[in-house]
């Protein structure tokens, strides 16, 4: 019975889905009351998911289904943020859709479905159930990527997520195999115990199958040096799609990079080294791509590559003794509410097609919109890590926890990194300050996206302020 | 000693079937090459004594699927001039290779340290269809559950890439 109850919000996130995909046969069911319903079931999950464990960081049942399944606090929250970015993710679709007009229930179904994956994938700890859950999620995202099948720039963008991603599939299923041969099991928990008793370095099997799993992770959250597809994926991708990729899926993918890590000392202590290159050439790559794009999604994705880097940071300075993973959801956190602020903000300027997607776009947005451009320098500045935002603390406690783990190095080019990025965040914010309105920024459509932007920002002080009041 | 020729012998079939799935230019060669593939894949499970995977394996793969494809192959009924121009391929095959083989050469090094060992027989139930319900349904409940939700979004999501869509709204 406990077992279901940690599943809880995942069946409610499923069953979510499975309803709406039958509604969706329904002739009179309009876009908006649609959007409503999938806000609603993501709130109530959001709601069970908080309600469920109890709170502290003891874990409450260690394994669940016999093993396949690990509930802790840190799969809690970051079960908390994917079901708050699928709930913002569908506040931006329904006011994109009131401009853009390829919409069908399916979509918020097919949202819901790939929330499920993901809830699944911060709590497996089975790497059969990983790769599934992982597929759920991953096949979802490439359908919604190519939602939109008019425009050509779609197609490209899911035909190349598709390839690469089933890419990343056959590497994964490759090292699990591998794994399963050294370790005779595919449960983190007799993996771990194996590893206990047998070191890990003399098992050649073992560091070819975590070698082949971590590839596919890394190629997930677009590190270097498999970050190449992720800016013409994210620029081809609707809007909600890319706001919900973006956030979603990096969390996901990370708790379960993080749960994978930590399976051992002696293979994490292997890793960490190339981790250390791999968090360095990302973050540097991911600035030197986001320096050189005029289009505003495009630079997201980029710096998407950048805090990719960071999370990489948290995960090398992680220790296997006590994980709380405390560091890396915060940043998640911190993460997902700015980009998600960006992006619920371009739903409503975008205007029609997306027409409004460069820097130029947005010149002199504060003269005719202040409030709208207050809350995109606010999320600016939290990408930036500029105090008092959420971003800010999260960095914050990146880089200490980097110097506690004795990597003064990586913590150094952190920060050297956080500096260059403030190039192009803060670049918007002078266009929408400082330069004269060229236009009207009109909007049409009643929406909920200006809402989700209020709440986002006072979400990321909200975040920001969380540890000095706890 | 039968059994390492018989698996010599799947284990070349698989691969060559694989290889012919990609260099061959006509799709309908490519997917009877697969079917070899799938056929050999059958044999080594069966080596393995998965009585239960063999026989799927051959009626839901080599059978059912393989019978799907092809038959939307002839229903699209492609011809030489359909075919797109891929006069270098080599090149992207070449290419290709470049950059897998020191990944392969790694993982070859890896499997030539495995150590070596006896092949023991094992119970009867092993790979059954009682044997491998047992399992299933007890210990592996959750992944054979979830594995609904990935069909089920498969199917949605071929529905909306791939159907009618009349203009809503």
């Amino acid at each position: 019975m406990l077992d279901f109850i940690i599943i809880l919000p995942l069946l409610v996130v499923g069953a979510g889905a499975i309803a709406l995909m039958l509604l969706a046969s329904m002739e009179n069911l309009s876009e908006g009351s649609t959007a409503l319903v999938s806000i609603g079931i993501f709130a109530f999950a959001f709601a069970v998911q908080l309600m469920v464990s109890v709170s502290g960081n003891v874990a409450p049942y260690e394994t669940a289904f016999s093993g396949m399944l690990t509930a802790s606090t840190f799969t809690k929250v970051a079960g908390l943020i994917i079901l708050a970015c699928g709930l913002f993710s569908c506040m931006i679709a329904q006011t994109y859709f009131t401009q853009n007009k390829f919409s069908s229930p399916e979509f918020y179904s097919l949202m819901m479905f790939a929330a499920s994956g993901m809830l699944l994938l911060t709590m497996a700890a089975e790497l059969i159930t990983l790769f599934i859950s992982l597929e759920i999620m991953s096949l979802a995202i490439y359908v919604l990527v190519g939602y939109d099948r008019s425009r050509i720039k779609r197609s490209e963008a899911v035909l190349k997520y598709l390839m690469l991603g089933a890419f990343a599939g056959a590497f994964f299923t490759m090292g699990a195999a591998l794994i399963y041969g050294g370790a005779g099991s595919t449960r983190f928990a007799l993996i771990s115990k194996y590893l206990a008793t047998n070191s890990f370095l003399e098992s050649p099997v073992l560091v070819a199958g975590t070698l082949l799993v971590i590839v596919a992770f890394l190629f997930k959250v677009a590190a270097f040096p498999f970050h190449a597809w992720v800016v013409d994926v994210y620029d081809g991708a609707p809007l909600p799609v890319t706001g919900f990729m973006a956030t979603g899926v990096k969390t996901a993918i990370f708790a379960v990079f993080a749960n994978f890590i930590v399976l051992d000392n002696g293979m994490k202590g292997v890793w960490v080294d190339y981790l250390f290159y791999v968090a360095v050439f990302t973050m540097f790559a991911g600035n030197l791509i986001a320096i050189g794009q005029n289009n505003l999604k495009r630079m997201l994705a980029a710096s998407g590559i950048v805090h990719s880097g960071y999370l990489i940071i948290a995960l090398v300075a992680v220790g296997t003794e006590n994980f709380t993973g405390g560091v890396i959801i915060f940043y998640l956190a911190a993460y997902a509410a700015a980009t998600l602020g960006v992006f619920t903000a371009l739903a409503y300027l975008g205007g029609t097609d997306e027409r409004r997607d460069s820097f130029d776009d947005f010149k002199g947005l504060a003269k005719v919109r202040p409030y709208t451009a207050a809350a995109i320098t606010i999320f600016m500045l939290s990408m930036a890590g500029i105090p008092p935002t959420a971003g800010f603390m999260g960095k914050f406690y990146i880089i200490t926890d980097a110097i506690r783990a004795d990597q003064m190095l990586l913590a150094v080019l952190g920060i050297v990194s956080s500096i260059l990025s403030m190039w192009y965040y803060l670049r918007l914010v002078i266009m929408m300050y400082f330069k004269e309105p060229e236009e009207s920024f009109e909007v049409s459509g009643v929406s909920l996206a200006p809402v989700g932007t209020m709440i986002l920002a006072v979400s990321v002080f909200a975040i920001g302020f969380y540890p000095v009041f706890l | 000693m039968v059994s390492t020729i018989l698996f010599s012998a799947f284990a070349v079939l698989a691969v060559a079937g694989a290889a012919g799935l990609v260099l061959l230019r006509h799709p309908m060669n490519g997917a009877m090459s697969f079917i070899m593939t799938l056929i050999a894949l059958a044999g080594l499970f069966a080596l393995l004594s998965a009585k239960l995977i063999f026989a799927i394996q051959l009626i839901v793969y080599a059978g059912a699927i393989m019978s799907l494809i092809l038959f939307i192959i002839m229903f699209l009924n492609i011809g030489e001039k359909d075919l797109p121009d891929e006069s270098n391929r080599w090149f992207y095959f070449g290419g290709g290779a470049v950059v897998i083989a020191p990944l392969a050469i790694f993982l070859l090094k890896v499997v030539n340290k495995l150590p070596s060992c006896e092949a023991t027989i094992v119970g009867d139930s092993f790979g059954s269809v009682k044997g491998v319900g047992m399992v299933l349904f007890t210990e592996w409940l959750l992944p054979f559950e979830i594995v609904s939700i990935l069909l089920l979004v498969a199917l949605v999501g071929a529905v909306v890439l791939a159907g009618k869509r009349e203009g809503k709204l």
